[in-house]
């Protein structure tokens, strides 16, 4: 599968590196007890690596494929849960620790870790809040009179800002609006209202 | 032919030449020549992409909250027209079924009575049905009585000639007193001589018209 001269073909990718099974197929014991790292989690300055626990093989249809399960440790963070590797492990983006640098990783201290609290309701857009008074007024409704809406977020294992919960005050605010440009150099002789 | 002055004072050109888009179909792999082709990456500048990073991630939220609100106003929604309906509409719905059930009796009706009519009418045809059917049964029984009746008759009058036990040797002596021999010789005139061994014996006046003749 593997072969030293490597010709590339069709667009540039940010994966760096070799899929799961290239990697574990290798292996004594299938890797178990070993280190491997996703190369697009190396630009954190915290350490994200995984422990390999348990490895399936899959059937011969997804022979890029493999099933693995890792204790896996984001941004220096480890997760309570062993978390399975299935429908991503064909990606060409696995990289192996070496033994002797290990220590190096499992040493590390840095911990991603943030005291921001994202809010949970957001105001409506201005044309559907008028769409949202007469909508209630053609249905014969009462008047509303508060226009937010709360915000659904995507769940994550990863995700280190916490959500406020009822009343509580969050310390980032999401607006309909442009909101705070983070370089404002490209806004130069815009006028942000 | 074209004159001239027509040609040149044509509305429409010559040859048309259309712009069509030169296009590789979306089902034909990558062409030969393009295959090593490796397209550029766009280069943005660091402010940039935190920028427009900063300004997707907003953009996904926003739409993720209206898309949700919207999505769970419609369940709301449904909830409640079916609750709404179950009380409300439960009056309006009984009448429904009254009237329903109403109509239904009054075509029931009308159909009972068709269907009376009609039996009525199939009773009557069955009936006539199965009177000829028994006639007709009848005539032939009757034919056929009278055709046994006829043979029996027959029968009866050739009863004398039968051959009985009793009868049986006088039956056996006159048959072979009276022997029968059906082989028979016809000559080139059609005359028939009966019997196997019977002695042939030709017209004699024959015989002697054709000696005197030769």
């Amino acid at each position: 599968m593997t072969t030293s001269v490597i010709k590339y073909v069709g667009r540039a990718t940010d994966f760096k590196g070799k899929t799961l099974w290239e990697i574990i197929g290798n292996l004594k014991n299938f890797g178990v007890g070993r280190i491997i790292v996703r190369s697009v989690f190396e630009r954190y300055p915290e350490p994200s690596y995984m422990k390999i626990v348990k490895v399936e093989t899959t059937p011969d249809e997804e022979r890029r494929r493999v099933r693995i399960w890792v204790e896996k440790t984001f941004r220096g963070k480890k997760l309570p849960n062993l978390t399975e590797i299935y429908r991503t492990s064909y990606k060409p983006d696995y990289k192996l620790i070496p033994k002797n640098e290990e220590a190096k990783l499992l040493n590390a201290t840095a911990v991603h870790e943030t005291q921001e609290i994202l809010p949970n309701r957001i105001e409506m857009p201005a044309l559907m809040k008028k769409f949202i008074i007469k909508d209630h007024e053609n249905k014969g409704l009462e008047i509303v009179s508060d226009f937010t809406m709360p915000i659904s977020y995507n769940h994550s294992p990863n995700r280190v800002k916490r959500i406020a919960k009822d009343n509580e005050k969050p310390t980032v605010q999401f607006t309909m609006g442009l909101g705070k440009p983070a370089s404002p150099s490209l806004y130069e002789g815009v006028p942000l209202s | 032919m074209l004159s001239l002055s027509s040609l040149l004072k044509r509305t429409l050109p010559l040859v048309i030449q259309s712009a069509e888009a030169h296009r590789k179909p979306r089902w034909l792999p990558v062409a030969k020549s393009k295959i090593y082709r490796i397209p550029k990456r766009p280069v943005i500048s660091e402010e940039e992409r935190l920028e427009l990073l900063r300004l997707h991630n907003n953009y996904k939220t926003q739409m993720r909250s209206i898309k949700r609100f919207y999505h769970e106003e419609m369940i709301k929604e449904k909830s409640s027209r079916e609750s709404a309906s179950s009380e409300m509409s439960q009056r309006i719905e009984a009448e429904e079924w009254a009237r329903c059930v109403e109509l239904n009796e009054k075509w029931n009706a009308q159909v009972a009575l068709d269907r009376q009519e009609r039996r009525k009418l199939e009773m009557a045809e069955q009936d006539e049905y199965a009177l000829k059917r028994m006639e007709r049964a009848d005539v032939l029984q009757k034919e056929r009585i009278a055709k046994a009746s006829e043979e029996i008759r027959r029968q009866k009058e050739l009863s004398p000639t039968f051959i009985t036990p009793e009868t049986l040797e006088a039956a056996i002596d006159h048959a072979i007193a009276n022997p029968t021999d059906y082989n028979f010789a016809i000559d080139l005139k059609g005359n028939r001589y009966e019997g196997r061994d019977v002695q042939i014996t030709y017209a004699k006046e024959n015989k002697a018209a054709k000696s005197a003749s030769a």
